[in-house]
């Protein structure tokens, strides 16, 4: 029998608020360990919970940002467990009256087809305190460090709409630009602050079953998520060939063995109802207010892309994906660069030119200004191709004019037509085979001809004025 | 002696502001409420050792009006009941003019009647919970006991409004504690709840209705109202309560103060030992009940919770045509100060929960219904935020006594 995989994912995602969820502490988890603490975060006795209006309106951000429905009245209830990083003997969380449900993310699947998938709910949570275990002498002790308990943070509870590791890998990403365009949060799987869990189960390929299905944590990246989903579905698959059933448990993602191993039964504690946090009340007023926040997300501006500046289709999703990078292309084509030119030098050349250095868009020496320069000059044909690449990698070392760097370097292209003709003479006179060539008819000899003139220039020849004096020449003889 | 009374004493209370309204008024507190610097073990091995790090916001409000903290008198565990309170001893012997207590099932206005003062529960959300170490977060309030309804007003004309902390406080409609004087609150009719008093024997019911024939003599009209769930008063403070008290005495985990047990292998194994030794009896079986609601019968906390909504409307309706309602504060039955099981707890505080369940507040005034030579208490009850109406009306009722003596 064939088997289809079941796929949905649990989200947890850190706002990037400046203090906790219900304290005044600042939300450093990664400061000094307990150096960001409070009685009330701490769960001194006598404390009260003093619920964040920050942590509202950036959890609200998020949910809009993620098309979902908000409800105007939820609350919190305590998720009840006892463990050494849980200060209270319990969790806030909104379990009963979430804060968004019914939202959704469009992807494009492994087969080229767009596909929703939903997203059942959204709701807050505090995060918990962090453990450190190290061994005193002998003894192994564990330590408690505070600083990331009471951590504003929401999870993201999707319908088990995903079929293919891709289709769990693909909504991560699609989710990560959605919220990085409302800047409500990080989304760093590597430091955690963005943690994915999927749940997994196997159904007979055609029907509609939903089987019992086997939850998996600890992958610190995308690509981690899908190998771990990957392991899962045919580890499930063995199990079901060898007639054993399925138990709902969680296992964990092990990175170095690239296997998945049981960790325990799922959580079922309790969730009742706090009584000293009082329900959470958006009005109209501070919903639509909330809205009016909302950017132009990637999917619109794509779409605008394409039809005002006739990107084609990757170009477009290229420039839109990210909200800085598609502020660096409306800022260079401003100054009236060809847009599909822009496009395909900031994709092709600018961002890996970024990524090696391990910069950002936002402070690289290369800024809008001088990156449009740089290009005018390409289009001006001052310069060709080659040389403004070089001239790129020197714009990152120094802060002078593109211009000043194209004098210094000598990139300026000749654009002589006396000089040119010298070159291709002698070129053509020490190249009579493939002269002999293109007569007959093969055309890209014309191309190995234009190749040896542009060396012989090193590499300042105005290609485009290379080919008509060659065009020219050849067709005479 | 004053160790009998008192859990800490300051032996030469101290204030620095010479002309507010609490100038020269003494106050005992219980160590559950937080003083900076006291030792605020909310009668509770849990909390052994436990020093306050910051004040209250009751506490700093009543010194800056001039109070003198005495000190802190023995109290329950963690304030549930009134095994080993000597808040009313401190008050019976003159070593306050007031004492803070804790009612989270009645025990104020339980604890002022062996004084003969008047005990009295806020309505619920008028004064900031912050700094205040309870077990049962929606149902505690910081209540007084004293010999006046007048030192009583003045404290809370003090302590309540809003305080920017303590978000599960309302936010407007504070009652107005300075309009009594001039008779803004007068009461006409009286109300009494049928089934209030269906479980009281004859001898009880004497002694009340003893006290109704001298204020219909007054002239108050008296109305027969009926109440017919009365009766879930205590299961649903029971059920909601030892589910709230299970969560939120969950912070005893012996991590970061607190007892902590020794010899322990593992966290797990410390925190099993260190919770064992941590609570008495009383408060353990009360945890185990709560847990089990939450654990193992969710459905039935769900159904409590329902019910408390229910009873809190229909008791808001009953004043409607009454102004407020009267009923005995304790029975004869069940003696306040020994009930240490959870059954004898409700028995003993069946009539007095109900206002922790609906949050409306409550005054009982001492020597209006004598069963032989135990004293009930009369306790009044008005709809939420009419406390001033029922002090007003306990401060009638007392003159008026004054004049028959």
């Amino acid at each position: 029998m064939e088997y289809e995989p079941v796929i949905g994912l649990e989200i947890h995602m850190q706002l990037n608020c400046a203090t906790k969820m219900f304290c005044d502490c600042a939300n450093l988890p990664g400061e000094k360990p307990n150096s960001s603490v409070c009685p009330i975060c701490l769960w001194m006795p006598g404390a009260i919970p003093q619920f964040s209006r920050e942590a509202l309106e950036k959890a609200t951000l998020t949910c809009l940002a993620l098309n979902c429905e908000i409800n105007l009245r939820s609350a919190f209830d305590q998720k009840v467990y006892y463990y050494p990083d849980l200060p209270k003997g319990f969790q806030l969380s909104q379990f009963h009256r979430q804060l968004a449900k019914n939202g959704w993310l469009d992807i494009i699947d492994e087969e080229g087809k767009p596909r929703r998938l939903r997203i059942h709910e959204i709701h807050m949570e505090e995060d918990v305190a962090k453990l450190v275990h190290e061994t005193e002498g002998q003894k192994r002790i564990s330590l408690v460090d505070f600083n990331r308990a009471g951590a504003p943070l929401v999870e993201i509870v999707t319908e088990p709409d995903m079929r293919s590791p891709y289709d769990a890998m693909e909504f991560l990403r699609a989710l990560r630009t959605q919220i990085w365009y409302v800047n409500t949060a990080d989304c760093s799987m590597e430091t955690g602050t963005m943690r994915a869990d999927a749940n997994i189960s196997l159904r007979p390929k055609g029907t509609d079953e939903l089987n019992t299905k086997v939850e998996v944590k600890n992958m610190n990246s995308i690509r981690a998520v899908g190998s771990a989903i990957i392991y899962e579905i045919e580890r499930q698959t063995e199990e079901l060939r060898a007639g054993r059933p399925i138990i709902l448990h969680t296992r964990l993602w092990d990175p170095a063995k690239n296997i998945t191993t049981p960790m325990r039964g799922k959580f079922s504690g309790p969730c009742v109802p706090d009584p000293s946090v009082p329900d959470v009340i958006l009005t109209e007023e501070l919903l639509s207010e909330i809205r009016s926040r909302l950017p132009e997300m990637p999917a619109q501006k794509k779409a605008r892309f394409m039809q005002e500046f006739e990107l084609t289709e990757e170009e477009a999703s290229l420039m839109s994906a990210d909200r800085e990078v598609a502020d660096y292309f409306e800022t260079v084509i401003q100054e009236h660069i060809a847009p599909r030119t822009t496009a395909q030098w900031i994709s092709a050349r600018l961002l890996p030119a970024i990524k090696d250095r391990g910069q950002t868009i936002s402070e690289t020496a290369v800024t809008p200004k001088r990156f449009s320069a740089l290009l005018a000059m390409v289009e001006r044909e001052e310069i060709n191709s080659s040389a403004a690449r070089e001239a790129l990698d020197l714009l990152f070392e120094s802060d002078k004019t593109p211009e000043a760097i194209v004098e210094e370097h000598h990139f300026r292209q000749i654009g002589d037509a006396d000089q040119l003709e010298a070159v291709l003479d002698r070129i053509i006179a020490e190249n009579p085979d493939a002269v002999e060539n293109f007569k007959k008819g093969k055309t890209q000899a014309a191309g190995f001809l234009i190749g040896q003139a542009m060396r012989a220039s090193k590499g300042k020849a105005n290609p485009k004025l290379l080919r008509e004096i060659l065009d020219a020449r050849l067709k005479s003889s | 002696m004053n160790e009998k009374i008192f859990f800490h004493w300051e032996s030469s209370p101290q204030t620095k502001e010479k002309d507010g309204p609490l100038s020269g008024v003494k106050i005992a507190i219980q160590p559950n409420l937080s003083v900076r610097g006291w030792p605020t073990e909310a009668g509770s091995p849990a909390l052994e050792h436990y020093i306050a790090l910051e004040d209250a916001t009751v506490i700093s409000r009543i010194r800056k009006a001039g109070a003198m903290l005495v000190g802190s008198t023995h109290m329950s565990e963690l304030g549930f009941g009134l095994v080993g309170d000597t808040a009313g001893s401190a008050l019976a012997e003159g070593l306050c003019d007031a004492a803070l207590v804790t009612d989270t099932l009645g025990e104020a206005r339980v604890a002022s009647i062996p004084a003969g003062a008047i005990g009295y529960k806020p309505s619920y959300g008028i004064s900031s919970r912050l700094g205040l170490i309870g077990l049962i977060p929606s149902m505690e309030t910081i209540g007084v006991i004293a010999r006046s309804p007048e030192i009583i007003v003045r404290i809370m004309q003090t302590i309540s409004g809003p305080d920017p902390e303590d978000f599960s406080m309302l936010s407007e409609g504070f009652p107005d504690f300075t309009r009594i004087k001039n008779g803004a609150y007068p009461v006409k009719t009286i109300g009494i709840i049928r089934e209030s008093q269906d479980a009281l024997p004859s001898s009880e019911l004497e002694a009340f209705q003893g006290a109704l024939a001298l204020l219909s003599d007054r002239g108050f009209e008296i109305q027969d109202l009926s109440l017919p769930d009365f009766r879930l008063f205590r299961i649903v403070h029971q059920v909601v309560g030892s589910a709230e008290a299970s969560s939120d005495a969950g912070k005893y985990d012996s991590v970061r103060y607190g007892h902590r047990a020794d010899g322990t292998e593992n966290w797990n194994e410390m925190y099993l030992k260190s919770r064992t030794e941590s609570f008495g009896l009383l408060v353990k079986s009360y945890l185990f009940q709560g847990a089990y609601f939450q654990f193992k019968n969710y459905p039935a906390f769900g159904d409590a919770c329902r019910i408390r909504r229910s009873l809190a409307q229909e008791t808001r309706s009953l004043f409607d045509t009454v102004d407020v309602i009267l009923l005995p504060t304790r029975h004869l039955g069940a003696v306040p100060a020994k009930a240490n099981t959870v059954a004898h707890v409700y028995d003993a505080f069946s009539l007095t929960c109900p206002a922790n369940v609906t949050g409306m507040p409550a005054v009982s005034l001492s020597g209006f219904v004598k069963c032989g030579e135990v004293d009930l208490g009369l306790q009044i009850l008005g709809p939420h935020l009419s406390d001033p109406r029922i002090l007003s009306f306990a401060s009638i009722l007392l003159s008026s006594r004054k004049g028959d003596e």
